[in-house]
């Protein structure tokens, strides 16, 4: 059977996860032209290549109509529910590396902990008249780490799509989680990681749908040890 | 007009409910979705039908009858004391069974004699499952936070702490784990290098410069003082946090507060056995032992069977509009919860209203008690 492998469709994630295919023995090439969103593996014809956006591929990952993707795991773990049951995480690559964080207002002197944090919110209603508010568009990883991790139910999530950072200063909410690479950004907004605040420590991964067509196909066993021999 | 999938009981139940003296009332299967975030958190979001109105206001399938029985009885305002029942469907996302079922249940609002309504929210909600139900023997499981909550005022832990405990009551995990902290020196707080600073300058213990060099550097990094949380709630709860940080409990009073939530025995037996366990301890709990052993009498007076009640001194829900007799309601031997109940007395002033208005209430699972029906070979 063909196997699928999406790859991101531009920048630096491309770049790199290009450059590891090529160390693996599988250059990619471009069917047709530069800007083409579909290659293929020179020598390897059962394998096809797709280009597409990150946060697409870890989707398709989860309807399972690619085989493989290169991705960061933070979208993959934010976009499906139940994601270890179904995809793998095959190899971590070592680029595009980002931690998902909650931070707060540096300014916040009595908040370090996740448990300060919970203080806060459960008192926050009483004191506000409204719940203590989170921009982040990373709903799920949000959820997961306040209600299932920490036991903080009393937040409201304000979905934001950029320049999250931004919003505790403008007042469109009280604390963000996002992710951060440096640091810097968060620190030029006067904000703070708290220490047991990094919900996820992400890196692009090679992921792969689990489908029972896989059980038993060499290729997949092919492309998964050339892939971390390249590593 | 009947619905097709009504629990055959349905007629029966409401007959039954109209005898205990209260008055019906319908509310609209589609509800403003916000109550409900707010009071039960945002975790709830995953298990709500949620969508959205034209023009942008999150809409929710009715998840349960208490929030919209209260707002609703707050937009009337016809006055208290009131007694409603309600029987319809509720939809969530479960994973086990359908995702629509049926639920009816009688919320009593403004009865300010608190002992006599909880008897009577316990024995109806038995009373109406018995009749369900006829010769099975019930389980009822009783709880009280308000016993928690002065167990651990007489401890004399700071405030913060105490608050801590009390949100954490009915979670088992989560209470245990702050008991072993307030036991383990190590896991002390945690404060920024910024903390420290501010010690050396002597600012922790001179409030009033403390909130004027907060306030300043909010201005001068660009955060209003007003938007959030404002200097004086960080500086008072700085103080509160080092608090945190100073307390250990020490062993006795620890093992003091884990006998008290193992407590478990018949209800009947609870009221001398919590005032041994005040003796024995030197703890003060006479205001919330007098309290209990009222709703027991009371319970007793109105004829409920008792003797299948057990007193579960750990038993409650972690929601924060919850503030004393939380109860259970199952067949002996087996699982399922068919009726749940309990005192929400903060409810109605969180959901607006401007007096405080006691409330205490019950609901039924019909569809579980419609299956206890059915594994009990009686017909429905």
């Amino acid at each position: 059977m063909t196997i699928t492998i999406a790859l991101p469709s531009k920048g630096r994630m491309k770049d790199d996860a290009s450059a590891i295919f090529e160390r693996a023995g599988m250059k990619i090439v471009a069917v047709g032209n530069d800007r083409s969103y579909r290659g293929r593996v020179e020598g390897w014809d059962d394998v096809e290549i797709a280009f597409l956006s990150a946060s697409e591929i870890s989707r398709e990952l989860g309807n399972g109509s690619i085989d493989f993707g290169v991705t960061g795991e933070d979208l993959v773990r934010e976009g499906l529910a139940n994601a270890d049951a179904r995809v793998e995480f095959c190899a971590r690559l070592g680029f595009g590396h980002a931690d998902v964080v909650v931070a707060v207002p540096e300014i916040w002197y009595d908040v370090d902990t996740m448990a300060d944090l919970g203080d806060v919110a459960a008192d926050f209603r009483a004191r506000h008249g409204r719940r203590l508010a989170i921009a982040t568009k990373y709903w799920r990883l949000t959820q997961n780490h306040f209600s299932g991790s920490h036991g903080i139910q009393l937040y409201h999530i304000v979905e934001s799509l950029g320049a999250t950072e931004g919003a505790p200063a403008s007042g469109s909410a009280d604390i963000i989680v996002d992710i951060t690479s440096t640091g810097s950004t968060l620190h030029a907004n006067h904000l703070k990681t708290l220490a047991d605040g990094v919900i996820l420590r992400s890196e692009a991964c090679l992921v792969r749908a689990r489908k029972p067509a896989h059980d038993g196909d060499p290729i997949v066993g092919r492309i998964l040890s050339a892939v971390r021999d390249a590593l | 007009m009947p619905l097709i999938n009504l629990p055959a009981f349905s007629a029966d139940l409401l007959a039954e409910f109209e005898s205990l003296g209260t008055l019906r009332v319908d509310t609209p299967v589609i509800q403003p979705a916000e109550p409900f975030l707010a009071m039960a958190g945002e975790d709830l979001r995953r298990r709500i039908f949620m969508t959205e109105s034209e023009t942008g206001e999150s809409l929710c399938l009715r998840p349960e009858f208490t929030i919209p029985v209260c707002l609703r009885h707050i937009e009337t305002a016809t006055g208290t004391p009131k007694r409603y029942a309600y029987l319809g469907e509720v939809f969530r996302q479960r994973r086990e069974g359908g995702n629509e079922f049926y639920q009816a249940g009688i919320e009593d609002l403004g009865d300010t004699d608190i002992a006599a309504s909880d008897a009577r929210a316990v024995g109806n909600a038995m009373r109406v499952v018995a009749n369900r139900l006829p010769g099975r023997r019930l389980a009822v499981t009783l709880g009280d936070q308000s016993v928690f909550e002065a167990v651990v005022g007489a401890c004399g832990l700071p405030g913060g702490w105490q608050k801590r405990l009390i949100h954490a009551f009915g979670d088992q995990k989560h209470l245990q784990k702050l008991l072993a902290e307030l036991a383990d020196p190590k896991a002390a707080g945690v404060f920024g290098p910024e903390v420290e600073r501010l010690a050396i300058a002597g600012m922790l213990d001179d409030e009033v410069r403390l909130v004027a060099h907060i306030g300043e550097t909010m201005e001068a990094t660009g955060y209003s003082t007003n938007a959030s949380r404002s200097p004086q709630d960080i500086a008072r709860r700085l103080k509160e946090k080092m608090e945190l940080a100073n307390t250990r409990l020490d062993p006795e009073t620890l093992d003091l507060v884990r006998e008290f939530l193992a407590l478990d025995m018949p209800l009947a037996e609870a009221p001398a056995a919590l005032f041994r366990f005040a003796e024995k301890t030197g703890l003060t709990l006479d205001g919330a032992l007098a309290r209990f052993d009222a709703r027991v009498a009371a319970l007793a007076g109105i004829g409920a069977d008792v003797d299948v009640i057990r007193y579960r001194a750990a038993f409650g829900r972690p929601l924060d509009y919850y503030t004393g007799l939380v109860f259970e309601v199952e067949v002996e031997g087996t699982p399922a919860v068919l009726a749940g109940g309990g005192r929400f007395d903060r409810l109605l002033t969180l959901l607006g209203a401007r007096e405080h208005i006691p409330a205490v209430g019950f609901s039924l699972w019909l569809d579980r008690i419609e299956a206890a029906i059915a594994a009990s070979g009686g017909a429905a």
